[in-house]
């Protein structure tokens, strides 16, 4: 039966996890915040940021912030997430949006970018979608270290349900690649 | 039609017309035709991007294919229109460098419509071949391969890091490196190394514990040693240049004892990185007949540059003393170095541009290798102006808020270099190295910024040495000694002045005195024993060597040394086994060489005697006494024509050596060159005038050719030096006796 889920003939609403299973829930109960963060195994901007991103799940992760790995390009198979987690560590839950209906409704356009939504009755508001620092500028146009955190900021105003603040400046890294018709 | 009176010569202009059109079809599209990956973007791709972007290459992914570019069609549009891609930081047409990188306008046209008018593959008939990489040595298996000591594990993130990685060169002999391959591991996380040439293994000694795991830090300071050496080439590694492989005639070299040192700067990639890096060298037998000099220009004492300031300006110059032809260049600043100039104004008071960088990046530093050598004639200024950004405009500024930043290694410090790689040109083929000048003027220069710089004493001394100039060399010294009192290695180099300028006394002191204050000065004692064998007090001689060896017992010089002492106190086989001790740390350690040579001629082995100093004379054709021995081993072979030539170059070496005069005057006679012999005797008796023995031999000399009355003055002047002189009365006596009995 995991084949037949993994051949895709059937996707969640969000698509499916690594055994091929559809997510159809992003949200716990009880959960304030879900994260996605869009990645790409073979983006080299993305694979920086995974540090980050694992630095701020164990900031958030038990303070009722549920984080996943979003995978929407067509080259992340399973089979290739899995290596690629094998080799990074992903640390929050993966999901590979293989129709990208996560990449339309978290609005992102590259990986990395990231996104935040608040539960709202059975639904999921969208608060926040863009770069998760300012560390790159553009390409080439690179800083030490951020010295701005939205992404962490914007999840901390929206735990206190403050107005979260938006992105500083446009996300920097690999367009994600469009789905053949 | 023209057809039907076309002539065979008109046919084969026709063809050679057609045959261009379609060489240049590529690239002259007709103005609707699309744009394909297989005709128009994959030439450009194979030729600007892949070096890199390969399978397993320092890109972070492959860009070998059609999927692979319309996969990265978005990023590579706007990384090619911005100019950020391909790395490339030189203005054009402020340099002509070989390896420029800098795509034209015309591609990025083509790669701009390629993608906006939907990445077409066309026919894959036009594909040109893809070009091939593989993981093995790029030119075959090289001589010596060097590896690191240990892996080591990148960080996952965080800052760049900047590391230093020793591999010290274990070969006995010294060799010549025509080129280099390094090979990081981890291409990815690697942004650019520095190979840097140790030659005393000063670094590894200053971290002695913890070498082998490599040491952090951006920049290095190594010990250059005691002699004229100074570094000549950039050895500069960066994604796209796999190979570096030196102009003909102009290797590098390397000596037992030296260390390389991996200088590099890496990136994390977002998890752990085991990198393990190894370096493939590859010799040549020919000694480098051309000698490059690496200059620098620096502005490190003018950088104080204050918090926000945008537009902090740094210059250095340097007047040429000598012609020479620049062959490449390497510009260095840290995190806020903005706009980086170099050039140089002639005699005639053109401007003559080296490189201009508008937006320097420390991420894409590189050494840029000129395409043709650019000419600077003597009297030619070279000049630097760096501009620094210290505000928060500058997004890579490593202090947030600014802080005021001067000069230092570490990356929240600054610099300002520009180091230049010049060859002296047009200089007589006798004269002196005209790097010792170069040098000279460097150092004075350095001076003049800082006259208590040390470093800038000790190698303008080296300098005055160098040159011949000793008493310049000894108030160098002094200067130094002034300002750093009691520093055994300036009290070494000082010695070895004062030696050469004929002061054995003082010589001895400074040794001395430098072995006093550290016993650990090998230098110092090397040069004493050496000094003492001159001065035939073979036994303080060995007291010194065997000092040496019981802190070092692999020293190769010291053993020879040794060996040379116990000679010369008539103890031959001890000095054998020395010789042989030597021989086997150092195949080629000349005074081994001599010293066994020197045993087998009085042990009647005259031709294994020429082997060796055959062999010695290869490692260091400067040594007249080894060339004096040779023509020893020569004549007893009778070998009389080898024997003065050997004793010609000895005497173009050390002119006023008497000896070597009257050894060839003795050669000469014996074939038969009577009038050449007087002439060197008379040489010899010129700048040795109270040796009655070569009064009576010139007296001999000329008996022979005749010249009876110089001869009889010849005889006299030997007793009038000697009067008990056997030989000159009896000569004298013959000579009498003959003319009165003709």
């Amino acid at each position: 039966m995991l084949s037949f889920w993994a051949a895709g003939a059937q996707t969640g609403r969000y698509g499916v996890d690594l055994r091929g299973m559809p997510v159809t829930e992003l949200a716990s109960p009880g959960t304030h915040a879900v994260v996605l963060f869009f990645a790409a195994s073979d983006c080299p901007i993305s694979n920086r940021y995974l540090p980050e991103m694992a630095r701020l799940q164990g900031e958030f992760g038990n303070r009722g912030v549920e984080f996943w790995q979003v995978y929407p390009n067509p080259g992340d198979t399973a089979s290739v997430v899995r290596q690629h987690n094998a080799q990074f560590g992903d640390s929050a839950r993966i999901v590979l949006d293989t129709q990208q209906s996560l990449v339309r409704m978290a609005h992102v356009t590259v990986t990395p970018e990231a996104a935040i939504f608040i539960p709202d009755g059975s639904s999921l508001r969208e608060v926040y979608h863009g770069r998760v620092d300012d560390r790159y500028l553009a390409f080439g146009s690179e800083r030490p270290r951020a010295q701005h955190h939205d992404l962490e900021d914007a999840i901390a105003a929206a735990l206190k349900n403050q107005p979260v603040p938006q992105p500083g400046g446009p996300p920097v890294g690999c367009a994600i690649v469009t789905l053949q018709p | 039609m023209n057809v039907k009176r076309m002539t065979g010569a008109g046919a084969l202009g026709l063809l050679a017309l057609f045959v261009t059109v379609r060489v240049t079809n590529r690239h002259v599209r007709a103005a609707d035709a699309p744009v394909t990956y297989t005709q128009q973007v994959a030439p450009i791709l194979y030729k600007n991007c892949t070096t890199c972007h390969h399978p397993g290459g320092a890109g972070p992914f492959s860009l070998m294919t059609y999927a692979d570019a319309r996969r990265w069609a978005p990023q590579i549009l706007q990384v090619t229109q911005s100019r950020f891609m391909p790395p490339w930081l030189p203005e054009p047409g402020y340099g002509d460098f070989a390896d420029d990188r800098r795509l034209s306008d015309s591609d990025l046209a083509l790669i701009r419509q390629w993608i906006t008018t939907g990445m077409a593959q066309g026919d894959l008939a036009d594909a040109p071949a893809p070009p091939h990489y593989d993981a093995t040595w790029q030119l075959g298996p090289p001589d010596l391969i060097l590896k690191v000591a240990r892996p080591y594990t990148l960080v996952a993130y965080g800052t760049d890091v900047f590391r230093n990685f020793i591999l010290p060169y274990p070969l006995k002999q010294t060799h010549y490196v025509r080129a280099l391959e390094i090979r990081p591991g981890t291409p990815q996380i690697v942004h650019h190394a520095n190979l840097l040439i140790d030659r005393t293994a000063s670094f590894r000694h200053s971290h002695p514990n913890d070498w082998q795991d490599g040491v952090a830090g951006m920049e290095l300071e190594v010990d250059a040693g005691s002699t004229f050496d100074p570094d000549s080439h950039f050895l500069f590694w960066k994604p796209d240049t796999p190979v570096l492989t030196e102009p003909e005639g102009m290797p590098w070299r390397l000596d037992p004892g030296n260390d390389l040192i991996l200088n590099m700067h890496l990136k994390p990639s977002g998890k752990p990185e085991t990198m393990d890096a190894e370096i493939g060298l590859y010799f040549t037998d020919r000694p480098p007949d051309k000698h490059p000099m690496l200059l620098q220009l620096e502005g490190d004492e003018a950088l104080d540059i204050p918090a926000g300031a945008r537009n902090f300006v740094v210059q250095d110059e340097m007047k040429l003393p000598v012609d020479v032809d620049v062959l490449g260049i390497y510009p260095h600043a840290h995190y806020l170095g903005k706009d980086l100039q170099g050039y140089a104004i002639l005699p005639s008071g053109q401007k003559k541009w080296l490189i201009w960088i508008r937006n320097w990046d420390i991420d894409r530093q590189s050494v840029y290798r000129y395409r043709k050598p650019v000419f600077l004639p003597r009297g030619s200024v070279l000049h630097m102006r760096y501009t620094y950004d210290n505000s928060t405009d500058n997004i890579h500024n490593p202090n947030d808020p600014p802080i005021r930043v001067k000069a230092g290694n570490r990356s929240v410090d600054e610099m300002s270099h520009l180091w230049v790689q010049v060859l002296p040109v047009n200089q007589p083929p006798n004269g002196p190295d005209p790097r010792f000048l170069l040098e000279q003027t460097w150092m004075e220069h350095k001076l003049s910024k800082d006259p208590r710089d040390v470093i800038a004493l000790f190698n303008l001394a080296g300098a005055y040495m160098a040159q011949g100039d000793y008493q310049q060399a000894i108030a160098t010294y002094q200067r130094e000694e002034a300002v750093l009192p009691n520093d055994p290695r300036a009290l070494t180099a000082l010695g070895v002045a004062y030696e050469k300028a004929g002061d054995v006394q003082r010589a001895r002191e400074s040794y001395e005195k430098a072995i006093d204050l550290s016993g650990e000065q090998i230098d110092a004692r090397f040069n004493l024993g050496r000094l003492e064998l001159n001065h035939d007090d073979a036994a303080q001689a060995e007291t010194q060597f065997r000092a040496i060896l019981a802190q070092q017992p692999d020293d190769a010089g010291a053993h020879s040394g040794l060996g040379l002492a116990l000679l010369k106190e008539q103890e031959p086989e001890a000095a054998q086994a020395e010789f042989a001790r030597s021989l086997a740390l150092n195949p080629e350690d000349p005074s081994a060489l001599d010293g066994s040579a020197q045993l087998a001629i009085a042990s009647g082995q005259p031709a294994h005697a020429v082997d060796l100093l055959e062999s010695a004379i290869k490692q260091d054709g400067k040594d007249a006494e080894t060339r004096e021995h040779l023509a020893m081993g020569y004549a007893q072979l009778g070998r009389f024509g080898d024997a003065a030539a050997q004793l010609k170059a000895a005497a173009t070496l050390t002119p006023a050596d008497p000896t070597v005069h009257a050894l060839l005057s003795q050669v000469l006679t014996t074939t038969g060159q009577l009038n050449e012999a007087i002439l060197e005797q008379q040489k010899a008796l010129h700048l040795d005038e109270n040796d009655a023995d070569g009064w009576n031999n010139l007296g001999v000399l000329e008996a022979r050719a005749g010249k009876t009355s110089e001869a009889r003055e010849d005889f006299e002047h030997a007793l009038r030096l000697a009067p008990n002189h056997a030989e000159a009365r009896a000569n004298l006596a013959r000579l009498q006796a003959k003319a009165a009995n003709p």
